[in-house]
């Protein structure tokens, strides 16, 4: 461990995958090595200082209160985190699908912050500091709470993440990338949550693969059409971060304003989903519970 | 994969055509637009910042299906698609009076990142059944926001840089080699050394020269070929997702179409699913991985046309040869 470790930049930057591949040590999974910041920071490009959204301070504030928080019970940040982080780093889908910013932030800003959220038995797995954007422990929070908002209404994404299937499952999907669908799946799984319903992982599971399977022949865009996003909206909203108040811890922020899941577009899906669901056969749960339970 | 539909759907073929781009309003070249390759091409269209690319569309489907077969309320689907942002977008053809189908589809550059994919799905009721895709394209459109050009194959980047003292630095510790691949990202890029052999580059990047030059420029090309053919094969294979019955799952992106194009080659007399699991049985249970690397050169030397040019490169040295004595 060295004794001089550099403090955390100011402002977030860019890391490649292959920078985090060469510094990922096994003590840093473990949490008990820090990382070799001054030699991370000189593979990593910046950001522009000039823009508020990428000043690392409000960010790693957040982390620290969830872990303060939550420190008994790691999972249930999620839902508590994924909306605060989606509307305190505010940017494009573009922005977001370059693997190099949530690099960044588990090397540089808050490998701890993944330590303590995903260490299984002794480390946190590779891909939970570099990896796909259902896996990476940042980039999980920030496309849960991107794919299952309505509009600026963060509410569906907590349902979302409190059942971590959906998060392991059925976030990978291509079919919920119709927000439509992504709005059904988990309006479903509410219901079924306050008719007080058991094994409710299962469910979220065998729903998401039936959804799946029928998708590959039924179209639900054409079933249940989805309104384009205001784009508009949206780059005022990212705009507006800049002179925005740090994010409410004790109720949910706001979204970007860009359109609502059209309810009606929901309702179409609904009767579907829940045949699928109830000709679906349960399947016992087959892997070993090791992950995010 | 191909889904297996359990009630009839198109045997005549969808054809989808990109007729038109405009950007922010502005007329895309038509050098932008390939038909024959189906790729649309973004990138340095005079503009750095644009926002909104609206592709107008036309497709031809089979009519005479269409009136004779079982489905009703047909809609025909165009979908712009991008894995990597997730983004999925829609909009639906009209029929126009010459019987084809016309529309058009915006691309919003904010909820994209590298390439986007277009399809066509004709969706109907069929047997009482709404929604269902009764036909598609059976190739899909790349609009592609990165590149001048409009091709469907992607070439891998090659930057020149010095690795002792260039950009980026990680590359320092590899300043002795002449090149390295790096196939971590999003496209894979080879790192040429300009440093590490004088005068090297100047016969690489030269047209014509002496025989002894081509043969030098030949067999650095075809070495660097394989190299990174061998090494994003190797990362394409690397890291499968599964299914839930553990059949690995048809990488997106790059991996996808080095996969398509080397299996073949690795493992021949396969389709191309079974291919997969079989590499993926090997690689998680731990066998037959060694014989399987001779299978990985070999497919490697012929994509990169090792012996092709290599033949080529020697008669032009011979014949200079000859030419020289008296």
């Amino acid at each position: 461990m060295s004794r001089n470790t550099p403090a955390i930049p100011s402002g977030l930057g860019l890391l490649s995958d292959a920078a985090v591949t060469k510094y990922l040590s096994r003590g840093m999974q473990a949490g008990q090595e820090k990382p070799p910041r001054g030699a991370l920071a000189k593979m990593s490009v910046a950001l522009p200082e000039t823009e508020e959204r990428w000043h690392v301070e409000p960010v790693r504030r957040l982390l620290d209160e969830a872990m303060n928080r939550f420190d008994g019970d790691p999972p249930l940040a999620d839902r508590w985190l994924a909306p605060r982080l989606h509307a305190t780093l505010r940017m494009t889908r573009a922005e977001a699908a370059d693997s190099r910013r949530w690099n960044f932030l588990s090397m540089i800003v808050a490998p701890d912050y993944v330590v303590w959220r995903h260490r299984r038995r002794e480390i946190a797995q590779v891909a939970r500091f570099v990896g796909p954007h259902y896996t990476q422990a940042f980039s999980r929070l920030w496309w849960a709470a991107e794919l299952f908002r309505s509009g600026e209404d963060y509410r569906p994404v907590e349902v979302a993440c409190r059942i971590q299937d959906v998060l392991n499952t059925t976030m990978r999907l291509d079919v919920i990338d119709h927000r439509p669908t992504a709005a059904a799946i988990i309006q479903l799984l509410q219901r079924l949550e306050d008719s007080g319903v058991s094994g409710l992982g299962d469910r979220a599971n065998t729903l998401s693969s039936a959804v799946n399977a029928a998708g590959s022949t039924l179209v639900y865009d054409v079933l249940a059409p989805d309104e384009p996003a205001d784009e508009d909206a949206l780059a005022d909203w990212i705009t507006a971060g800049a002179l925005a108040p740090a994010v409410p811890w004790d109720r949910l922020p706001d979204g970007p304003d860009d359109g609502a899941v059209s309810q009606h577009a929901v309702d179409a899906l609904l009767p579907l989903f829940e045949r699928l669901l109830a000709e679906a056969p349960l399947r016992q749960r087959q892997r070993a519970v090791e992950e995010d339970e | 994969m191909k889904p297996v539909f359990p009630y009839q759907t198109f045997i005549g073929i969808v054809e989808l055509e990109v007729v038109a781009v405009t950007v922010d309003g502005i007329e895309l070249p038509y050098s932008k637009i390939s038909k024959l390759d189906q790729a649309v091409a973004l990138h340095q269209i005079g503009r750095d910042e644009w926002e909104i690319a609206s592709l107008r569309l036309r497709a031809t489907l089979p009519d005479q299906e269409i009136a004779a077969g079982p489905w009703t309320d047909l809609v025909c689907l165009a979908v712009l698609a991008e894995k990597a942002t997730n983004a999925r977008h829609t909009a639906r053809l009209k029929r126009a009076d010459d019987g084809r189908w016309q529309g058009a589809i915006d691309l919003v550059r904010s909820r994209h990142l590298n390439r986007a994919e277009l399809s066509l799905t004709v969706v109907g009721t069929v047997s009482g059944v709404a929604g269902r895709a009764v036909g598609t394209t059976e190739r899909d459109w790349y609009v592609d926001l990165n590149r001048d050009v409009p091709v469907r194959q992607q070439e891998i980047p090659i930057v020149q840089t010095d690795f002792r003292e260039g950009d980026p630095d990680w590359l320092r510790s590899f300043k002795e080699s002449l090149w390295v691949v790096e196939t971590t990202g999003d496209t894979p890029v080879v790192y040429l050394n300009t440093t590490a052999v004088e005068g090297l580059l100047d016969v690489v990047d030269g047209t014509g020269g002496t025989a002894a030059e081509k043969v030098v420029r030949e067999m650095t090309a075809s070495q660097i070929a394989q190299d990174a053919w061998t090494a994003m094969f190797h990362t394409a294979i690397s890291d499968l997702d599964t299914d839930e019955d553990d059949t690995p799952v048809m990488p997106a992106g790059w991996r996808e179409q080095v996969l398509r194009m080397m299996l073949p080659d690795v493992l021949p007399e396969r389709q191309l699913t079974d291919a997969l699991f079989n590499i993926n049985e090997r690689r998680t249970k731990g066998y037959g991985w060694p014989e399987l690397q001779t299978r990985i050169q070999y497919a490697a030397g012929k994509r990169s046309q090792v012996t092709k040019k290599l033949t080529n490169a020697m008669r032009s040295l011979d014949r200079a040869e000859e030419g020289r004595k008296p």
